[in-house]
């Protein structure tokens, strides 16, 4: 599962970078006034805080399972 | 009185900077003007593109200037509005002597409009002298003053040049570097507490808080590296601020690679409290001395090492102070829950 996680947050890293590497020309990102230069950064804020909040998520289950002695294992 | 408080004012003032920062539109400006240079004497039509401006209306009342410096300028002779006001055409009499005769000069132009109120592009056109006529004459430049500007008081974000709606960024991207050293603070805090009452949580505490900053430092520099690919040109540029930046946010690691190290828990408690009331000192070199002894593509240049005194006016004041408060707020909330939840796993562990 930390694998899996792991393979989200790097494809997540390089569909950003493949964004910003479309050169110096008038790309998506530069139209409107570089609005989505703002929601590019927002959007990372958010995912990062996201991907934190789940990792936190997956440790406070794994503790709860070992409170309760597998009685939730199956779930 | 409610016991999470703070967390609800954490959410409602995010709601709040997330609604001003992306609705509040930009002042007008100017984008571009064509052609860039231009010769003295000639008769010149410059089309100017305008960001957010309104030509098409009230088009006869709007005014130009080509400004030379604080007492030489020109008035446009002709101004013609096309497209849906984006667009204006800008006839200048440009006369054939110069103030200074012999040297190509930038010159700005300004425009004034009673709808958009007045605005300025510095360096827009370069003037090259007429070298048939090369005495020096102040006398056509002296004629036409720049009075009765007007100003148009809307709560609008303040628009500058390469910029342009990035400047929105100053709500996310710096207060991630404020929240930093906010809850790094709250954490040496936390650390000298521990090494006076040795008490454990004061050090989880302490670490719990390192984590959230951490966390906000490496947002603040992925924002950062962001912003600056579209304003500087690269990701990472190797500008000082970037470099120590950089730096601090190693020496947090380093405090997590020191708690892994020690399996006796009051000497990884005592040790990792002095070294990160060690790299708390540390930063204060980092973040605000160096940066401020170097010249840097990032604004604030020379002085305050993270803004320059003109990009955060009085209405981007209002929702910059906010914003830090919220995500500070933020950054103590994810601190606490990591914070409880390393001390639930060490009950379970007795």
């Amino acid at each position: 599962m930390k694998r899996r996680l792991a393979l989200c947050a790097a494809l997540f890293l390089t569909c950003v970078t493949c964004g910003f590497t479309q050169g110096e020309q008038q790309d998506f990102l530069r139209s409107m006034g570089k609005i989505y230069v703002v929601v590019a950064v927002l959007a990372v804020i958010f995912f990062i805080l996201i991907a934190y909040l789940v990792y936190l998520d997956r440790k406070i289950t794994k503790l709860e399972n070992s409170i309760f002695n597998g009685r939730e294992e199956q779930s | 009185m409610i016991k999470d408080w703070w967390k609800i004012l954490a959410v409602v003032i995010l709601l709040y900077v997330l609604l001003m920062g992306f609705l509040v539109p930009l002042k007008p400006g100017i984008i571009n003007v064509m052609p860039d240079s231009i010769t003295a004497g000639d008769t010149v039509t410059l089309s100017v593109e305008g960001y957010n401006t309104h030509f098409n209306r009230s088009t006869e009342e709007i005014r130009a200037w080509l400004k030379l410096d604080e007492r030489h300028a020109i008035l446009a002779a002709k101004i013609e509005a096309s497209g849906e006001g984006q667009v204006l055409s800008v006839t200048f009499y440009v006369p054939a002597t110069l103030p200074k005769p012999k040297q190509v000069q930038e010159t700005a132009l300004i425009i004034d409009s009673p709808v958009d109120g007045s605005f300025v592009m510095p360096g827009a056109v370069f003037l090259k002298p007429n070298l048939s006529s090369a005495q020096a004459d102040n006398a056509p430049w002296t004629r036409d003053q720049i009075t009765g500007l007007h100003q148009v008081e809307t709560f609008r974000y303040p628009y500058r040049n390469i910029l342009y709606e990035t400047i929105r960024n100053t709500y996310f991207h710096i207060p991630m570097w404020f929240g930093m050293i906010l809850l790094f603070l709250a954490s040496a805090y936390k650390s000298i507490r521990y090494l006076q009452r040795r008490r454990e949580e004061d050090d989880l505490y302490a670490a719990a808080l390192a984590t959230s900053g951490l966390m906000f430092g490496i947002l603040g520099i992925i924002t950062g590296g962001i912003w600056a690919m579209y304003t500087w040109g690269e990701f990472w540029s190797f500008d000082v601020k970037q470099n120590v930046a950089a730096i601090s946010l190693l020496i947090y690691m380093a405090y997590f690679v020191l708690r892994a190290s020690f399996e006796d828990p009051d000497r990884k408690a005592t040790l990792s409290a002095a070294y990160n009331i060690f790299a708390f000192v540390m930063l204060i070199p980092l973040l605000f001395v160096i940066p401020r002894m170097t010249d840097s593509l990032h604004p604030g240049s020379g002085g305050n090492p993270a803004m320059g005194g003109e990009d955060l006016d009085n209405t981007m004041r209002l929702v910059f102070y906010p914003a830090v408060i919220g995500w500070t707020l933020l950054g103590l909330w994810i601190a606490q829950l990591r914070f409880r939840y390393i001390r639930l796993r060490n009950a379970c562990e007795e």
